[in-house]
């Protein structure tokens, strides 16, 4: 059979990227003739950029030629950020017109959803164009049983046409490390209890829920690490992670790790902890539940959407940010070893009549005996140069932006800038000589005290 | 999984991984090289026919590149990354996925990467490396041929660096580097590259051949901006005509020359040479230049100094540093006044330069044969893949 994924695709980090791929794999072994339309330039065969007005038409005549369309839907992926009203109708309605002339040209169209916004009225435009959209497809596919009642509630669909699929039917472990090898691969100490809360950073994961919950408890002997990134640099998400920092800077035990995460690491994280945090404060089912499910972690989840549905028998459900707390405090009871015996008598302390630089002495060689228990590294050394020296450095140096958005805004933009580029190119120029010349005149007398 | 593979295919990564991929065929292990069907790193035109074909005792299998996406995004991407600029994931991630790439391979290998006991992926800048060294990561060995440049620091290559079944590094310089930009797993080793070293050199029989009369100097590789080609040439052009110094710049490899005009007809573009060629050209010249500061290894550097030939590096170059200290065959240099004064060097004491030289030739046969690499590779493949 020939097949038609649209779907956003790997080498992107992306949720929905990843859960596409396994079941491109799994299909491809069926024997299925395969292929793949991202949004944007991937590992996929073909893209199109799906927000674009224009896109369901050109959509419309690449689906005609496959016995199959499998379409892994995500509001963001088809609608314009901060589409009108009238817009978001207008795209309903062509992408409805696309899977009906697939349709009619004898494809199955199947639509697996990722994503949707049931706080939709009904009889709201939105609704009304998404559900002929809907109507158009064979098959659509959620997650978990309360997710189906409320898209059948939502779009007037009914619950007989939609099917339930197991989140992670197509899921495979990435790593083959357990909890020690993951740990030391992670650098984290194997005697603390460990918290994870991972994915990309957004308000309605609700790490910060986390955070706080972490921070009223504080168990003994464990640690909160929140992992992830920001998908969508747009305000409100950037406002989150700053809110974010600094929450988990004002909480010992917590780390924020920032940065990108392969499937692989993000297994490996998985196996490294002790318990998974998903305090969401919306969602209708979770990749991240069922990769922690499939590696046996005990999770701790907030009862929302379809979370409660979804979760496998031992999956601890609160209800509010008081139950988290109690919850995360228990899991720490269980799960953390007793402090190795005495490990502080080790270095006694100094006699009285010891000098302040003795008593600091031992207060640093039993923090560095402490630090060796818990295998954390040692605090970094200062450098050479001075704080506001430092902090200079990191400014990277001013460039003109990238022209980014849909082509023909880039196009626009790239213009625009060849047209200024006469009067902006000396500026920036000047001003990054500037900021190498104060960082030259700030670090100088650092690097001469240095040598002193 | 190199990028590019073929007998015309000018890149020190490339050519290595063909050698390798020979070498452990000999040895008994079934190679697959599963490449592009490109030959020109700039154009990535699919010029190799797309299909399987068996090479020496190895399956070859190309697949076509897509023609990149948005070359004018990439460039301006590039462009920052290259002034020091942060650049969001968002904006790393367009910037690999703008440039070429390689769908039918990733898919091919989505189906068939289990068949395999190690994948191994090289070098790490390139989407082939970045896209398929992630499909199955407890089975992938990485080649990161790393340099010391602004890509190295890219968020988006940390996954690649820290999920890989292993990691091979060539150099001392690389390991150091590779452990200060990325959290390494335990599994990475130095295991060096081989040089072939059953070599004969005729300097003479290069002379006839390409009508070449006097005392040159030698560059060998892609001429491009980032390997120093424009710096060698602005100074080879600035001492030769200031001091009137009798030496020529002969240069084999792909990249226009754009020699300056004043010394146009002393520089030399001999563009592909066959190995024998290649040869007597390395122990022709008075001396080898590697203006280059992003080496992860320098096989021309090896050589040079297997063919008994005189060294003059960038000192910026962290694993050309380290192979001159080591070998004491080299001359490093750390400005063009101090390049100026290297080639005044050798146009002046021409006899003093081939005496410096000597030892380079021991240090090769004792560190980078092949037998030796490959007794290395063999052992971590044995240590860190398992035969089902």
């Amino acid at each position: 059979m020939r097949i038609l994924m649209v779907t956003p695709y790997p080498p992107a980090r992306d949720g929905i990227a990843a859960y596409a791929v396994q079941e491109v794999a799994r299909l491809r072994r069926e024997g299925h003739d395969v292929e793949v339309l991202s949004p944007t330039p991937s590992a996929a065969h073909h893209h199109l950029d799906l927000a674009r007005r224009c896109a369901p038409l050109a959509l419309a005549a690449r689906l005609r030629s496959y016995d199959r369309v499998i379409v892994q839907f995500h509001p963001d992926v088809f609608y314009p950020p901060g589409a009108t009203p009238g817009r978001h109708v207008e795209t309903s309605i062509a992408l409805a017109g696309a899977f009906a002339a697939a349709a009619a040209a004898g494809g199955e169209v199947e639509v697996r959803v990722h994503e949707a916004d049931y706080n939709l009225s009904r009889r709201s435009l939105r609704a009304l164009g998404m559900r002929l959209m809907w109507r158009q497809v064979r098959r659509v596919v959620v997650h978990t049983e309360a997710e189906r009642a409320s898209f059948a509630a939502t779009f007037g669909i009914s619950p007989a046409g939609l099917a339930v699929a197991d989140h992670g039917s197509h899921f495979s472990p990435r790593t083959t490390l357990d909890r020690a090898g993951a740990r030391r691969r992670l650098g984290l100490p194997e005697d603390e209890t460990m918290f994870l809360a991972i994915g990309f950073i957004q308000p309605h994961k609700g790490f910060d829920r986390a955070v706080r919950a972490f921070a009223r408890v504080r168990p003994p002997r464990a640690r909160l690490e929140v992992v992830g990134s920001v998908r969508v640099e747009e305000p409100a998400y950037l406002d989150h992670l700053d809110e974010l920092r600094a929450l988990v800077g004002a909480t010992p035990g917590a780390a924020l790790r920032e940065g990108y995460l392969s499937d692989e690491a993000f297994d490996v994280w998985l196996v490294a902890a002790d318990v998974v945090v998903l305090p969401y404060r919306h969602i209708w089912s979770s990749g991240v539940l069922e990769r922690a499910s499939m590696f046996d972690r005990p999770v701790i989840a907030t009862r929302v959407g379809g979370l409660a549905a979804q979760a496998p028998p031992g999956t601890v459900l609160v209800e509010d940010d008081d139950e988290l707390a109690e919850a995360m405090q228990a899991a720490a009871r269980r799960s953390t070893p007793p402090p190795p015996p005495s490990r502080l008598e080790a270095l006694p302390w100094p006699p009285p009549g010891a000098s302040r630089g003795e008593v600091m002495a031992v207060v640093q060689g039993r923090a560095e005996a402490e630090r060796r228990v818990r295998g954390t590294a040692a605090p970094l050394a200062p450098g050479p140069r001075s704080a506001g020296a430092s902090v200079l450095a990191r400014l990277p140096p001013l460039r003109s932006p990238v022209p980014a958005g849909r082509p023909s805004r880039r196009l626009v933009k790239r213009l625009t800038r060849r047209l200024v580029a006469w009067q902006v190119d000396p500026i920036v120029a000047h001003v990054n000589r500037l900021h190498r010349a104060v960082l030259d005149a700030v670090s100088a007398p650092d690097q001469r005290l240095g040598g002193e | 999984m190199p990028p590019r593979f073929g007998p015309d295919i000018i890149g020190g990564a490339e050519l290595v991984v063909a050698e390798l991929s020979r070498g452990l065929a000999e040895r008994g292990w079934e190679v697959e090289v599963l490449t592009t069907c490109a030959r020109d790193h700039f154009t990535w035109a699919n010029e190799y026919p797309a299909g399987v074909e068996d090479v020496d005792g190895i399956t070859l299998r190309r697949f076509p590149t897509a023609a990149p996406a948005a070359p004018a995004e990439r460039a301006e991407l590039e462009a920052a990354i290259l002034a020091g600029a942060r650049l969001t994931l968002d904006e790393q991630q367009r910037w690999m996925n703008a440039g070429v790439r390689v769908p039918e391979l990733y898919h091919h290998l989505l189906d068939h990467a289990h068949e395999f006991r190690a994948l191994v992926v090289s070098p790490y800048l390139f989407w082939t490396t970045f896209a398929c060294g992630q499909i199955a990561p407890e089975r992938t060995i990485l080649r990161p041929c790393l340099h010391d440049e602004p890509f190295a620091s890219l968020e988006l290559f940390q996954p690649l660096f820290s999920g890989a079944a292993g990691i091979w590094l060539q150099t001392d310089p690389e390991h150091a580097l590779a452990h200060r930009l990325f959290p390494l797993g335990e599994r990475h080793r130095v295991v060096g590259e081989g040089i072939p070293t059953d070599k004969s050199y005729d300097p003479e029989r290069f002379r006839r051949r390409h009508g070449i009369e006097g005392p040159f100097v030698l560059y060998a590789g892609r001429r491009e901006g980032a390997k120093g080609w424009e710096g060698l040439l602005e100074t080879f052009a600035r001492v030769v005509v200031g001091r009137e110094l009798d030496l020529s710049l002969v240069t084999m490899g792909v990249g226009e020359v754009r020699p300056p005009a004043d010394v146009a007809g002393r520089v030399v573009d001999l563009g592909f040479l066959d190995d024998a060629d290649r040869d007597d050209a390395f122990a022709a010249a008075a001396a080898y230049v590697q203006p280059s500061r992003y080496e992860s290894f320098s096989r021309t550097v090896m050589e040079a100094w297997l063919a008994g030939t005189l060294v003059i590096a960038n000192g910026a170059s962290d694993v050309v540093r380290w192979h001159c200290d080591r070998s004491d065959a080299g001359l490093l240099y750390d400005d063009d006044v101090e390049l100026e004064q290297c080639l005044v060097f050798v146009a002046d004491q021409p006899d003093e330069a081939a005496r410096l030289a000597r030892p380079g030739r021991r240090y090769v046969l004792d560190h980078y044969t092949w037998p030796a690499v490959l007794d290395r590779v063999e052992a971590t493949l044995e240590e860190w893949t398992c035969a089902s």
